[in-house]
């Protein structure tokens, strides 16, 4: 099982919760108050509502159904109808490993994760949803490069570091693979390229996922 | 009272009225109206005020009728909003941005609306269609909020909310209730969010208000028992 980008850091403020899902795996990944991420199986111990509709409050998550309240370490310890309670230590969802690192959040559901070491000083600009498979876009991107093909940084999970025209720094486009024809794409850039130019690698992105999804279909 | 609303508590059309008012503050009459399964304002009494037979409906004290959402929206800010944020304008670069904005949101309407309806209350609509145009209209926000955000801009035209917020926040808020979830749509999350903690907002079915500003105990589930 490899380590898989699941989104930009920026689009996890404190007190957010996301749903991710890498393959088989659905996840609720949340950020505590303090700034603190966990990423969960997406299932809440009790009557197995999505954690992903749930709310964080404090350094807890608590389940949209019942109100069940767990702390990052993914215990149990508030009951809502029941507050004398104290929860037996059981009751705790599936915790999968989690890394910040590059602007990223990496997870690892098998695993400890272990993020793909990528140039420093990378800023974020956007992620995306394409609708297509890896090939496919990895091919739309290449068409888009001045100078031949794309260099890959890795290839599970599939990175590529993107030269961009008029821009003179590349970018670095991170494909998480979410499910088969589902491709989530981070894109980071060095961080002494202006908004505007931002902006441009943001709309870049925008044509390569029409590009490619249109392949796409007409492939079908 | 300032004025009276014909008024539909799952529309997301007379949402947006309802909350424009609670967020100037505004009180005004509300006439409960049996859209569904009515059809009332498709009746003749109706059909008279406002001869497309849509809602919602707003008649201003001095008579005037209007029909169209956007029109209602800076009406009421032009009324009732004496900072003149809400419709700046002071800014002619930004009124205009935010005239583009209030018709994007008749585009929101048109298609995650119309699959709401579709989802909700079975209304005939072609689904291949108003879900293909959905998507196009969601990415469309998204990409522009992305823009917005790397500019440090928190709103869809400036730095501070307009009616042009008011008028795409609330079918995109809604898109759930039409199968379509924000998990891919980061910015718009981020948005939706700022845009339900500003004071005085209100809820409808299927927008809710933020758990984190809710009193600890503020259960209010009807299913809580173990
Ligand atoms: N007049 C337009 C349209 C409003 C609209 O579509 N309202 C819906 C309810 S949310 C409606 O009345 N639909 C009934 C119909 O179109 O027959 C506006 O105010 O933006
Ligand atoms: S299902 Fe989560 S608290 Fe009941």
């Amino acid at each position: 099982m490899t380590t898989q980008p699941v989104g930009l850091s920026i689009d996890l403020a404190p007190q957010q919760v996301m749903r991710a899902i890498d393959g088989q795996y659905d996840m609720a990944v949340w950020r505590s108050t303090s700034g603190v991420v966990s990423a969960w199986e997406n299932r809440c111990p009790h009557r197995g509502m999505r954690l992903s509709y749930g709310f964080v409050r404090g350094e807890s998550l608590a389940c949209a159904y019942h109100g069940w309240h767990y702390s990052c370490e993914g215990y149990c310890h508030y009951i809502p109808a029941h507050p004398e309670l104290t929860p037996p230590k059981t009751v705790r969802p599936v915790l999968y490993s989690v890394v910040e690192q590059s602007g990223l959040i990496w997870v690892n559901t098998e695993q400890d994760a272990m993020p793909v070491a990528l140039p420093d000083d990378l800023q974020p600009v956007r992620s995306l949803v394409i609708e297509c498979d890896l090939a496919t876009a990895v091919q739309a991107l290449d068409t888009r490069q001045p100078h031949g093909g794309v260099e890959s940084l890795s290839d599970t999970p599939k990175i590529i570091t993107f030269e961009t025209g008029g821009i003179s720094q590349g970018a670095v486009v991170a494909i998480q693979q979410s499910q088969p024809n589902r491709l989530i794409v981070h894109m980071l850039v060095q961080s002494a390229v202006t908004a505007k130019d931002k902006i441009a690698l943001s709309r870049l992105i925008e044509s390569v996922r029409r590009q490619a999804e249109s392949a796409c279909n007409e492939a079908t | 009272m300032s004025f009276t609303l014909h008024n539909y508590v799952l529309s997301g059309n007379c949402y947006k009225i309802r909350l424009m008012a609670s967020l100037l503050n505004v009180t005004y009459e509300s006439i409960a109206v049996d859209f569904h399964p009515g059809q009332e304002h498709k009746s003749e009494p109706l059909l008279q005020l406002n001869p497309a037979g849509t809602l919602p409906v707003l008649t201003t004290t001095d008579g005037t009728v209007l029909t169209e959402t956007q029109a209602m929206l800076v009406w009421l800010a032009q009324q009732h909003d004496p900072s003149n944020s809400w419709w700046p304008v002071h800014s002619k670069p930004q009124i205009t941005r935010v005239v583009q904005w209030l018709g994007f949101a008749s585009r929101l309407t048109a298609t995650v609306g119309e699959l709401r309806l579709h989802s909700m209350l079975n209304k005939p609509v072609n689904v291949t269609a108003v879900k293909t145009g959905a998507k196009v209209v969601l990415r469309e926000l998204e990409s522009h909020l992305t823009e917005q955000r790397i500019n440090n801009l928190q709103w869809l035209t400036g730095d501070t909310p307009t009616v042009a917020d008011i008028a795409c926040f609330p079918y995109t808020a809604l898109s759930p209730d039409a199968g379509i979830e924000h998990d891919d749509y980061p910015a718009i999350r981020r948005w939706l969010h700022r845009l339900r903690s500003l004071p005085g907002f209100i809820t409808m079915p299927g927008i809710y208000e933020l758990h984190e500003l809710r009193k600890p105990d503020g259960y209010t589930v009807s299913d809580a028992t173990l």
